[in-house]
């Protein structure tokens, strides 16, 4: 029994049928390790995005990178506590312990970022506002999640399909906009 | 998705004017190496050690190459020759490669190498009539493979990919201080002015023998040195268009 | 299952591991991420992902050069020149860029350590109020005259500091030393202009505006006094001026970095730069017609020539050269004066230029200006001065000793023997940012912050027409639990109280910096105005220094240089070798790079050499011996004995060797430790007139080892040493 297993395995039909099985271990397992590293570490605060959006707070009065430059900027615990110490609820709520903790102690809140692009990719935010675009267009609708999440995923096809869109018919700026040069580097 | 995508009109390489150039007065050269140095500090170059340094995997995108003529006591020197990708108007090194991660910006009319889809084959480095490409032969900035590097990261400039193994890599005419100008250039609504930055190499320069800028618009410095009568392109009989010109003898 | 496996299933099971190898490969995580974590507290003009800009000097020689460091979320990216400050005006060297390689280098002195002299960096670290308190017992409990303290040529604001304390509690004056200062043989340099230009001052040679010049062995394209800015002048004299280009002629027994950009190289025998120098000054003199004075007319320019190893057409063609130029000037340097007649060589060529007619004009001789808040120049101290002082340490007269910013057990030279008198100093206190060699071989080191950490000024010796204070400012918080030497000594001298807490009452170096800038307060003619301290500290930082706007060059008398009779001779060489020794510091590790990497892998702008010590030997005098390219070689001197790999170089003479200064170190951390050697080990005790080191003043014999050849790295592997590998070219 074993013997003939072997013999089928050292045949051309057995050899095609171990790599077929190999390979499929294998992409599994490539795919687990793909989708272990994608998962997100936890956010030093449960930070809701809505309830702040629905204050009426603006995006870029936490990210105000994003107007000027490559990076929004994650905001400081100071930022927080600018209007934080002002709030009664700040003391008592459990949920807030974390930013009390931090701001006695002085520790930084290490946010984890989530948009986010690969480091051969570089992303300026400066002309994407200039060209009109607003902060929802990628990131979502911020005042219906809690922690921010990335309605989609931010691939080259993803960038690509708005950058032809964009250029309309115009040649120089479609050159431009889909110009490997423009992002890598 | 109903946009059409429309390729741009095909021209010859010699049909087209190149946008960025470079200038090198090798008659003002010292060799001092500060280019060498400050390329290395702005792009995060790796250093790769005296044994690869030897077998010639040193990652310079910048090198001044000097050549002996003559024997002692009529020896002489050439003058130091900072060699770096010449941005060719028709690179040899782009049609070798099967994964078109070499490739030439049409905007910016410079050579690409796009390291996200690099696979090394290596193939551009050995077309390259000039030899200013260097392959990433390890992981030379991998903190697990050289702790050192946890520290010397800090650094690390964030305007540039850090490379990994596998990877070609050369000389990209500064193209992270290219965008950066571009944007503020436009942010305020204005073109960018000759001058108003430079590459890594050409701002450290001491004895200023390097000049950047652009070479399609005439009454740039870089376009008026590079009319010079001592002008020498290198390799030209290749036809491969180089955007540096060279300015030699006395 | 005996059935033995093929190559040729062999081969198709690699070929399936291969395969899926690639597949898991493929899909692995693309890149790595960096954590981005907030500013705490955001400094003023931060914002995150953009650059935030600071003006500081470089600290990796004493030249002083402003820099501005661009940085990002409180780090140190890149290290650009300060485009406002004269000495630089926005260039910088190798070495400046590298700096950062220094501050975020792997093997720094992390915290306040109890070194008690190890081998290696012992980890037994300190609380700083513990080292603060030994420094304070030290101070305290010491007979002032048994205190001494060695000192860098940079900061000058730390030895001002160290100075004020020293007088104010009755020790000796600190010495400051550095293996730069004792290659460019400084004090020569100063004893000659004070007798031929009537100051002791540095000399300033108008490099940009001469067309014609002379150098003697001046290496000012590589380490020279301020190599940036006299770089810039080159630069100008050579295209400054669109109607003509500047000629240049070096004296030099090796084509240095500085010998190949000249247009003739004329390869004299060492020792006779005097002699040639006062050989064209006669056969000029003849040409012009007139009087020839007193010290060139005693030499025979036949005689001199066969002497020098030259023929006499060269020096006519020399004189005629000079006689037809507008502004000719004759720059003494480097090993020519670290002869026997080193003192008198640096006159003869200030006789020259004195019977050139170029004192106090354009493109010819002037003193250069006093820093701002200058009283006089001080030079560092001679190689005789340092004998004096390993003296002292030897007789039990030091008991205390203080190190800072100076690795003397690795730049003297080994017979000197301050390696051994550090051994019998009863206290060594070192404030080594760095583990050197002399840090190891102390009981405490207490770290100062890296250059860029700190606060600071450096007064700008040469370079600029203009008197320069260069601003120093830390562009990041210190990365290790370092603490500013000046800092450290304030708070040690209040904690000892009485006279020393007189000596230092300031709050910190701050407060300690800005007494020493007030007296600028409300000075006019700088390159900014301030009515008060503060406003001016601010400014002082945002500037990266302070400097007139005028030039301020004063002009010597010519009378004096040409009265005076000088008569270098030949130099005498001690040792009975066959060859002549040449140690030059590396252009590109000078005396303290070898612990950055990217400094390392530069190529040597001549051999191209990299990470490594190499012997230069002319190719003809190599094969008559047998020796081939990276054979291994030991020199042998009367002091002492070094090997090398030897590089074939073609532009020396037949009769001399070469060697670069900056390898060789035992310690100084992983990039620099046990690679190469150090030519300093050679050296013998001599010294010129003035009491610089007359470190090329040795014959030494050439052996053969027999060692299997120890392969060289260099760049021109990649291209070939003719320009073989760049096809038809060349």
């Amino acid at each position: 029994m074993v013997r003939r297993l072997f013999e089928w395995v050292m045949s051309p039909m057995g050899w095609i049928a171990v790599v077929i099985v190999a390979l499929s271990v294998f992409s599994l397992a490539a795919f687990g390790i793909y989708r272990s590293q994608q998962a997100l570490k936890p956010q030093p605060i449960q930070f809701p995005h809505n309830l702040h959006v629905g204050l009426g707070v603006q995006c870029l009065y936490c990210h105000p990178g994003a107007a000027r430059g490559p990076s929004s900027g994650l905001p400081t615990i100071n930022k927080c506590w600018g209007c934080h110490q002002q709030i009664a609820k700040t003391q008592t709520s459990d949920k807030l312990k974390p930013l009390r903790d931090a701001m006695a102690s002085g520790a930084n809140f290490v946010w984890v970022p989530v948009a986010k692009v690969p480091d051969f990719v570089h992303f300026n935010h400066r002309p994407h506002i200039a060209a009109g675009l607003n902060c929802e267009n990628c990131h979502g609708d911020m005042s219906q999640v809690e922690i921010a999440e990335n309605p989609q995923v931010m691939n080259m096809g993803w960038c690509l399909s708005c950058h032809k869109e964009r250029a309309g018919g115009d040649e120089e700026k479609f050159i431009k906009l889909t110009d490997c040069g423009t992002c890598h580097y | 998705m109903t946009t059409e995508l429309k390729i741009p009109e095909y021209k010859l390489a010699e049909e087209e004017s190149g946008k960025w150039g470079m200038v090198v007065d090798t008659d003002l050269c010292t060799g001092c190496q500060a280019c060498v140095a400050a390329c290395a500090m702005e792009n995060n170059i790796p250093y790769v050690g005296e044994e690869d340094a030897a077998y010639g995997r040193s990652m310079h995108w910048i090198r001044t190459e000097r050549f002996w003529e003559g024997e002692y006591p009529e020896v002489r020197m050439t003058d130091y020759q900072p060699m770096l990708c010449q941005q060719c108007g028709h690179a040899p090194c782009e049609p070798v490669c099967p994964a078109f991660a070499t490739v030439h910006s049409q905007s910016e009319k410079l050579n690409l190498q796009v390291y996200n889809r690099c696979v090394g084959t290596r193939y551009c480095a050995n077309n390259c009539p000039y030899q200013v490409r260097s392959f990433n032969w390890r992981d030379y900035q991998d903190p697990r493979l050289r702790p050192e590097i946890t520290i010397l990261a800090n650094q690390f400039n964030p305007d540039v990919t850090v490379r990994r193994r596998g990877v070609m890599e050369k000389c990209t005419f500064c193209i992270q201080r290219i965008h950066k100008a571009q944007d503020l250039a436009k942010s305020e609504g204005r073109e960018v002015e000759d001058g108003e930055f430079t590459t890594a190499c050409a701002q450290a320069c001491p004895a200023n023998a390097i000049t950047f800028g652009r070479i399609d618009h005439p009454e740039t410095l870089v376009s008026q040195l590079a009319h010079s009568s001592r002008g020498v392109h290198h390799l030209e009989e290749l036809g491969t268009l180089p955007r540096v010109t060279y300015l030699k003898g006395g | 299952m005996s059935k033995q496996i093929s190559r040729r299933d062999f081969l198709k099971l690699a070929t399936a591991g291969a395969a899926t190898t690639a597949v898991l490969t493929g899909c692995g995580p693309a890149s790595r991420y960096v954590e981005r974590e907030p500013y705490q507290r955001m400094p003023e003009y931060t914002y995150n992902g953009l650059s935030t800009y600071y003006a500081t000097a470089c600290r990796e020689c004493a030249a002083g050069c402003g820099l501005v460091v661009r940085t990002m979320q409180g780090r140190a990216i890149k290290v650009e020149g300060n485009a406002n400050n004269p000495v630089n005006l926005g260039k910088t060297c190798a070495r400046g860029q590298a700096t950062l390689q220094g501050l975020y280098n792997p093997d720094r002195v992390e915290n306040p350590t109890r070194q008690n002299r190890g081998a290696a960096l012992s980890g037994d670290a300190l609380e700083w109020d513990a080292a603060i308190q030994i420094i304070s017992d030290a101070l305290k409990n010491t007979d002032p005259a048994g205190i001494a303290f060695l000192m860098g040529m940079a900061p000058d604001h730390l030895f001002d500091l160290v100075s004020d304390l020293a007088k104010a509690i009755g020790a000796p004056a600190p010495l400051r030393f550095g293996a730069l200062g004792m290659f460019e043989a400084r004090a020569t340099l100063g004893r000659a202009a004070e007798t031929m230009l009537g100051r002791s001052a540095m000399p300033f040679f108008d490099l940009a505006n001469a067309d014609m010049v002379l150098s003697f062995g001046a290496n000012f394209l590589e380490t020279w006094l301020s190599p940036v800015a006299f770089t810039r002048d080159f630069s100008k004299m050579r295209r400054g001026n669109p109607k003509r280009r500047g000629y240049f002629i070096q004296f030099e027994a090796r084509m240095s970095q500085t010998a190949s950009k000249a247009d003739e190289w004329i390869p004299i025998r060492p020792g006779t730069e005097g002699l040639v120098a006062l050989a064209i000054g006669r056969l000029v003199a003849e040409l012009k017609g007139g009087s020839v004075p007193a010290s060139f007319s005693s030499v025979d320019p036949l005689e001199v020539a066969s002497t020098a190893g030259i023929k006499l057409e060269t020096l006519e063609h020399v004189a005629q050269l000079v006689v037809g130029s507008q502004a000719p000037l004759a720059i003494p340097g480097g090993a020519a004066l670290g002869q026997s007649n080193g003192l008198a060589t640096a006159e003869s060529v200030l006789a020259l230029n004195a019977l050139f007619g170029n004192f106090g004009i354009p493109g010819g001789v002037f003193l250069s200006p006093l820093s701002p808040n200058q009283d006089a120049y001080h030079r560092p101290a001679s190689a005789r001065e340092m004998t004096d002082f390993i003296a002292k340490m030897e007789d039990g007269t030091i008991k205390v000793l203080f190190v800072h910013g100076v690795n003397p057990v690795f730049e003297l030279p080994a017979s000197l023997g301050f390696a051994e008198a550090l051994a019998t100093v009863p206290q060594v206190i070192s404030f080594a940012t760095f583990p050197d060699e002399t840090a190891l071989a102390s009981d405490y080191i207490f770290p100062d912050h890296h250059g860029l950490e700190s606060w600071g000024y450096q007064r700008v010796v040469t370079g600029s027409s203009q008197p320069v204070l260069s601003g120093a400012q830390p562009v990041v918080s210190p990365y290790f639990n370092t603490r500013a030497t000046a800092d450290a000594l304030i708070a040690a001298a209040q904690l000892a109280g009485g006279k020393f807490a007189e000596a230092m009452p300031f709050a910190d170096e701050v407060a300690f910096l800005q007494g020493k800038l007030a007296a600028l307060v409300g000075e006019p003619d700088g390159s900014f105005f301030a009515p008060e301290i503060n406003t001016f500290t601010a400014y002082f930082q945002q500037h990266g220094g302070w400097w007139m706007t005028a030039p301020a060059l004063s002009s010597p008398s010519a009378s004096n240089a040409l009265a005076r009779t000088v008569s270098p001779g030949v130099a005498e060489f001690a040792g009975n070798g066959e060859f002549f020794f040449l140690p030059f510091v590396s252009p590109t590790l000078a005396d303290a790079g070898a612990n950055k990497p990217w400094l390392q892998e530069l190529p040597d702008p001549t051999t191209t050499v990299m990470w490594n010590t190499w012997i230069e030997m002319n190719p003809q005098t190599a094969q008559v011996m047998g020796i081939d390219n990276d054979d291994v070689v030991e020199i042998v001197s009367e002091a002492g004995r070094v090997e090398a790999p030897v590089y074939l170089y073609p532009a020396i003479r037949p009769d001399v060797i070469a060697m670069p200064f900056g390898q060789g170190h035992t310690a100084y951390g992983r990039f620099a430790a046990g690679r190469g050697t150090n030519p300093a080990d050679v050296l013998g005790v001599r010294f010129n007139e003035a009491g610089d080191l007359a470190f090329a003043g040795m014959k030494v014999e050439v052996r053969k080892t027999g060692k299997k050849p120890q392969v060289l790295s260099r760049l021109e592997s990649r291209i070939g040493v003719y320009g073989e590998g760049m096809g038809e070219e060349h």
